[in-house]
């Protein structure tokens, strides 16, 4: 089942992307498949963090780039925010 | 009825109509002004050309135009060169020019530094390195936090950037480090291109590619409203009354204009009011334009001359925006590559429409008498025919609002805001060119108006 979070992310995805929410698999991956380039990994990563009241480190940046590492990046971040 | 109605046949609104109309969208253009361009036109006197601001372009070797220039088959309607070097900044201590040769540039950089010799071969390698990760890990930062991350030298960072102040309205400390990336790499690394016949040549040769794609113009007629139904755009309204339904609009006017009058207040989110309210314009200039006789020779031909005086950018951005030019801290001056023409300019923000009225005079003969007492000795005695630019010239021109000269202000807060590309609130409708927080100039504008197109086109092949 699509959590609300992975819903949440596509649906940012699709927004900045231009590509179809069904397009969006979890595997796929930014920068090869659905062209993501700078300053729409800057405008994902910044929606991210508006949406889901959260920051995403620096040091993070590296570790998402598809759809999967996304959600669980920010499924930790929220975790760790409520504790 | 058209498929899309695209408000502004600025450089960003053309690119996006060409790519609509080749792949078979039915797509009108509806511009204010009598002629395409926004601020890529040139303007004729006593039979000399002027570009009226934007006067070269970049990004064709490593940016967005060599890719828009090949889709649309550009290069087979406009000749363009390449002058070398691009850009040449002139400093109190030294002269360093932007080569088309990369390595010829490095190695005049690291004679006049040669301690910084490492770190400029690395800053270089950093800014052309096509890492899109890169600068998402480093969103906040400032284009002066990239800098210092390589470079030690505050003489050499205010080399590099002075260009970048000019092509971008902010210093180095309040300009996004991938703005600042991208300025440097298309604008200055990879710059100097001009049409062959004016800048004028450039909006031109897109629009006779758009309407050989059955794109269809409008001239000299502003749109008075964008129309919606049920949370969608219908249409748009001119300022004749006259309704034009369509399925898309893109708006490549200014922003506050597209939000505030042409939609209103009423269809927009309080939310995104606020956001609106609490941006930041970018600069204007103020723009001398000069017909000069042949033995003139004031600087090389088709180069972007940079006059920098000091070091200090930030209290250089200070003064232009309070106007108090008598502590600018320098210029660009260009000739023109048939040397008829010279174009200098300075950035500073907009007062009232009575101030620039009443003093445009007085600063053209200001900014003539420092260019004359500065760099180009007995200069009045070569001037066939003088003329300015005010923002409030730029403002009438265009509309973009104060004459903002580059859209938003391109600071780390407002880059990639979601909202200013496609608002959430509307369906059918969104905005190309530099209030996209994407991008801007030539470069910055292609870039938003290909992918405006690409958006649009995405999203017909799934509905």
């Amino acid at each position: 089942m699509t959590s609300t979070v992975e819903k949440e992310i596509i649906s940012i995805i699709a927004d900045v992307s231009g590509f179809d929410e069904e397009e969006i698999t979890p595997d796929k991956n930014f920068y090869k498949d659905l062209e993501i380039d700078s300053i729409k990994a800057i405008e994902i990563t910044v929606a991210i963090e508006k949406q889901f009241k959260i920051s995403v480190r620096d040091e993070d940046v590296p570790n998402i780039t598809t759809v999967k590492q996304a959600v669980d990046l920010v499924n930790r971040l929220i975790a760790e925010k409520a504790e | 009825m058209y498929d899309v109605v695209i408000i502004g046949a600025g450089i960003g609104g053309l690119v996006c109509g060409c790519y609509l109309a080749k792949a078979g969208m039915k797509v009108l253009i509806v511009e204010q002004h009598h002629k395409p361009g926004g601020y890529c036109t040139s303007f004729k006197r006593r039979g000399v050309t002027f570009d009226a601001a934007a006067h070269s372009f970049g990004g064709y070797r490593y940016g967005i135009l060599g890719r828009v220039f090949s889709d649309l088959k550009i290069e087979k309607r406009m000749n363009f060169t390449r002058f070398d070097p691009s850009d040449i900044v002139i400093t109190p201590d030294c002269r360093i020019s932007f080569w088309a040769d990369l390595d010829k540039t490095i190695r005049e950089l690291q004679k006049a530094f040669p301690d910084e010799s490492k770190s400029i071969k690395e800053f270089f390698a950093f800014v052309l390195g096509p890492d899109p990760e890169a600068f998402s890990r480093r969103r906040s930062w400032t284009f002066k936090d990239l800098l210092n991350h390589f470079i030690s030298d505050e003489k050499l960072k205010a080399i590099v950037s002075f260009p970048l102040f000019g092509n971008g309205g902010l210093p180095p400390s309040q300009m996004s480090a991938l703005l600042g990336a991208q300025i440097f790499k298309q604008f200055i690394l990879d710059g100097g291109y001009y049409p062959e016949g004016g800048m004028q040549a450039l909006p031109d040769a897109l629009s006779e590619i758009f309407k050989e794609h059955s794109g269809k113009m409008l001239f000299s007629r502003p749109v008075r409203k964008i129309r919606i139904k049920e949370r969608k755009v219908s249409g748009v309204v001119l300022d004749n009354g006259d309704f034009i339904p369509a399925r898309y609009v893109v708006s490549n006017c200014d922003a506050r204009q597209t939000f505030l009058k042409l939609l209103g207040k009423r269809v927009v989110t309080h939310e995104f009011l606020d956001t609106i309210n609490n941006m930041v314009l970018s600069l204007s200039m103020f723009i001398l334009y000069l017909g000069i006789d042949k033995s003139a020779n004031l600087s090389p031909p088709g180069s972007n001359v940079w006059l920098l005086f000091h070091y200090d950018l930030d209290k250089a951005y200070l003064s232009a925006k309070s106007g108090d030019f008598r502590n600018i801290a320098g210029y660009m001056v260009r000739t023109s590559p048939d040397k008829k023409a010279v174009l200098a300019f300075i950035n500073t923000s907009f007062r009232s429409k009575n101030y620039w009225t009443l003093n445009k005079i007085k600063w053209t003969e200001a900014l003539l008498r420092k260019l004359e007492s500065e760099v180009f000795p007995g200069l009045s005695n070569h001037i066939l025919h003088k003329e300015a630019a005010t923002p409030y010239t730029l403002y009438r021109y265009t509309l973009n609002d104060k004459g903002a000269a580059y859209g938003w202000a391109g600071m780390p807060s407002q880059l990639a805001i979601s909202g200013f590309r496609k608002p959430s609130f509307i369906q059918g409708l969104y905005l190309t060119g530099h209030w996209t927080t994407q991008g801007l100039g030539i470069p910055g504008v292609c870039y938003a108006g290909s992918d405006t197109s690409q958006m649009i086109l995405r999203k017909e092949k799934h509905s």
